[in-house]
């Protein structure tokens, strides 16, 4: 007691400044990256659709999606759906995307008009199954399914855009003016603060449920096609990543030294060495399964060193996330 | 953190005692009455649903068919309000999959439009056609559905090869062989099943009528018993209110986390703006029926009961008892007047999508691409969904309960933590 009482006197002051901290070096720096990201993609799309050369533009915009993905709040959770649908439980963006193709759809010659369309048939899922899926990857020059996916990759380059506009333009001030007469989303500073640490407990939470307990499925029915992303090899790395930049937002948050959350994390990183397929293609070998489960555990302890660390000591436990339905 | 947990109650004593007019206690047992009435009402009007479906497949006729369809939206009515006890009491969430599982593969059931296709990535037996075919392999065991029973449908084809989307049983399973498919897109109209799916002899349309008749009532049995069951686990000694009943605390955070994981991930989330933006009639949840519109008016419906403490039963009647907006009303009476304002503005929205889809402007046309005027209704309520879930949050900090997070288990984010 006296020592969770000492923290918690201790960390009274920096508790306050940590929301400016990881809206003005976390989020915003963020949602910059990522847009850039997606204009390169974009301009890339523009000027060679097919597969092959967007292969790296491609990864490069996704890794720069899982540097703010977690952040669920304000503008994004307007538009998260049309970025990165999934999971996608009955098939819609291979449904929608044939579709499109099948009716030679015009609205993929129309940048503005697209933001219309079925978010299965916009974002980094749409243009992975166009890219990585062999029912849709054999498109030539010029096609109908080039200018789809260089629609698609504008597309995306505008929603990006709109984010970073949203959050500089708007809503990081909502979060930086918490508890101010004429703030009507948070009503005081720790509102703003408990938004941001759900984030953080949200997103691990998602990567050891979603991102791995998906592809896990049962022992007898493993799923490796429910992987995030398999076709684009990127099933461990969206973990990584995502792991990488919940570090980041966990440091900023708690504004201080954070040594079990950090040996936490540490551990979780250890353990990705073992899995032999990024792709959780072999999740049916036992061994492989089991490298895959030890990571899921080290994710949800670093839940509970967060929680001892951060959460405890600045007085803030998680509220609602988006993930709390079925 | 035992000891912050003790100096939280410490202090609450202090202000609880001499000043808490309203106990726990006895907001925990108005949340209960009212879960009771809410099952034994869904009950109720499930028998008179099953009265309705033994007319239609012994004498079957289109009044019959019509009346069976009556009934089941009649059924609808409590049984959507039920919804806001689902999260934060473990005994439902684990058996509501049995009762109101969507979406689902129509095709595992009966027959369907071409267009529909076949098996997918994710499920095998998408286009098994149970109904049609009275041997069949699932999941390499050999099956023989040549007598189909409540048990064949629970036991059996209920998340057939452990895939959540082969949904055999319940309201939706129920909900497509009285409509059947809703082939009209975006457009106006809902399945459109003709009652001769149920005649005898050279009348029976898409054959097999007779096991079509027997997988209905099988369905609309197990439904019946499953609802018993549920009903029972609140009645005086039932295991859901004993439950709330032995921890207090812990009782009203489930209570509040019903509210919230309702509002915001499942029906802000998963059930409303997914289907938006997917702009897919298929996301609607009572898309055979074309009935969803009731449905999300029900379960923002639910969640205020659980608020205000109140539920008018299908007779008329009220349950109503000392309420949690009591007990927030008195540690905080903003947060209580805000969300109590809040709850009602989602209901004045979630009313304005019901007036309209009542008055033809149906819910799948508000989900069309570049239908603004059905965006705006259907935004207009998931904003008031996630409005009122801070305020819920806020309830929570307001009675000290976000401190149960602190005293060793995960916090509000899982709910099931709590009774762990």
């Amino acid at each position: 007691m006296i020592r969770t009482l000492a923290l918690a006197l201790t960390l009274a002051g920096p508790v306050a400044a940590a929301v400016p901290e990881v809206v003005n070096e976390h989020a915003m720096p963020g949602f910059q990256a990522f847009s850039r990201a997606t204009s390169a993609l974009a301009d890339a799309a523009a000027a060679d659709c097919t597969p092959a050369a967007l292969d790296d533009s491609y990864n490069a915009a996704f890794d720069a999606w899982l540097g703010v993905a977690h952040l669920q709040l304000g503008p994004t959770e307007a538009v998260t759906h049309s970025i990165a649908f999934w999971p996608d439980k009955r098939g819609f963006v291979g449904k929608t995307l044939a579709g499109m193709i099948a009716d030679q759809d015009p609205v993929a010659d129309d940048v503005g008009g697209y933001a219309e369309v079925s978010a299965a048939a916009r974002g980094f899922f749409a243009l992975e199954a166009m890219l990585f899926d062999p029912a849709f990857d054999g498109y030539e020059t010029g096609s109908y399914s080039c200018r789809l996916v260089q629609t698609i990759a504008a597309d995306l380059a505008r929603t990006a855009t709109r984010l970073e506009t949203g959050w500089a333009g708007g809503f990081a001030d909502t979060l930086l003016s918490a508890g101010a007469d004429n703030n009507p989303v948070y009503l005081s500073k720790d509102e703003a603060l408990r938004a941001l640490y759900t984030q953080l407990m949200a997103g691990l939470e998602f990567n050891a449920e979603t991102r791995l307990g998906r592809p896990l499925g049962t022992f007898e029915r493993p799923r490796p096609t429910r992987a995030e992303a398999w076709r684009s090899g990127r099933p461990l790395r969206n973990v990584e990543l995502s792991l990488k930049a919940l570090h980041g937002l966990a440091r900023t948050l708690a504004n201080g030294p954070t040594p079990e959350t950090d040996a936490a994390f540490a551990a979780a990183a250890d353990v990705t060495a073992n899995i032999e397929d990024p792709t959780f293609q072999t999740i049916e070998d036992p061994q492989e399964r089991l490298h895959v489960e030890i990571l899921q555990q080290r994710i949800q302890a670093i839940r509970a060193a967060v929680s001892d660390e951060i959460g405890d000591p600045l007085g803030v436990a998680a509220g609602f996330n988006s993930g709390d339905g079925d | 953190m035992t000891g912050r947990f003790a100096l939280f109650l410490a202090t609450t004593a202090l202000t609880a005692a001499p000043a808490f007019a309203v106990e726990k206690a006895e907001v925990i047992d108005t949340y209960a009455d009212i879960a009771l009435a809410g099952y034994e009402d869904s009950l109720s009007t499930a028998r008179a649903l099953q009265a309705a479906v033994r007319t239609l497949v012994d004498t079957p006729s289109a009044e019959a068919l019509e009346a069976a369809r009556i009934a089941w939206k009649a059924a609808r009515v409590p049984y959507q309000q039920t919804e806001a006890f689902r999260f934060g009491n473990p005994i439902v969430d684990d058996w509501e999959g049995k009762v109101n599982s969507w979406p689902l593969d129509e095709g595992l059931i009966d027959y369907v439009d071409p267009g529909y296709g076949g098996a997918t990535d994710e499920n095998g037996y998408a286009a098994l056609n149970v109904i049609a075919t009275p041997k069949f392999t699932l999941s390499g065991e050999e099956v023989d559905a040549t007598e189909i029973t409540p048990e064949l449908i629970e036991s059996t084809l209920h998340e057939a090869d452990e895939v959540e989307a082969n949904v055999a049983s319940g309201y939706h399973a129920i909900e497509f062989l009285l409509w059947g498919q809703d082939l009209h897109g975006t457009e106006a109209g809902a399945g459109e099943r003709p009652w001769t799916d149920y005649a005898t002899g050279d009348d029976c349309t898409h054959g097999n009528c007779d096991r079509r008749g027997a997988y209905l009532t099988a369905a609309t049995q197990l439904l019946v018993s499953d609802l018993e069951y549920m009903a029972a686990q609140w009645a005086e000694d039932g295991a859901a209110r004993t439950t709330l009943e032995s921890d207090e605390d812990a009782g009203i955070v489930a209570m509040l986390t019903g509210m919230g994981s309702l509002s915001y991930g499942e029906q802000a989330g998963e059930r409303m703006k997914l289907g938006l933006m997917l702009n897919d009639p298929e996301e609607e949840h009572d898309c055979f029926s074309d009935n969803t519109h009731m449905s999300h008016y029900y379960d923002g419906k639910g969640v205020q009961n659980v608020y205000l403490g109140t539920y008018t039963r299908v007779d008329g009647s009220t349950v109503s008892g000392p309420s949690l907006s009591d007990l927030v009303a008195e540690a905080d009476p903003a947060v209580d007047t805000r969300l109590t304002g809040e709850l009602e503005s989602t209901m004045a929205a979630l009313g304005a999508i019901r007036d309209a889809a009542e008055g033809g402007f149906h819910y799948d046309m508000m989900l069309a691409r570049g239908n603004a005027e059905g965006e705006a209704l259907i935004q207009a309520a998931v904003d008031g969904l996630i409005t009122q879930t801070r305020s819920i949050e806020r309830a929570v900090a307001a009675l000290g309960l976000d401190q149960i997070g602190f005293a060793g288990s995960d916090s509000l984010d899982n709910p099931d933590a709590v009774f762990q």
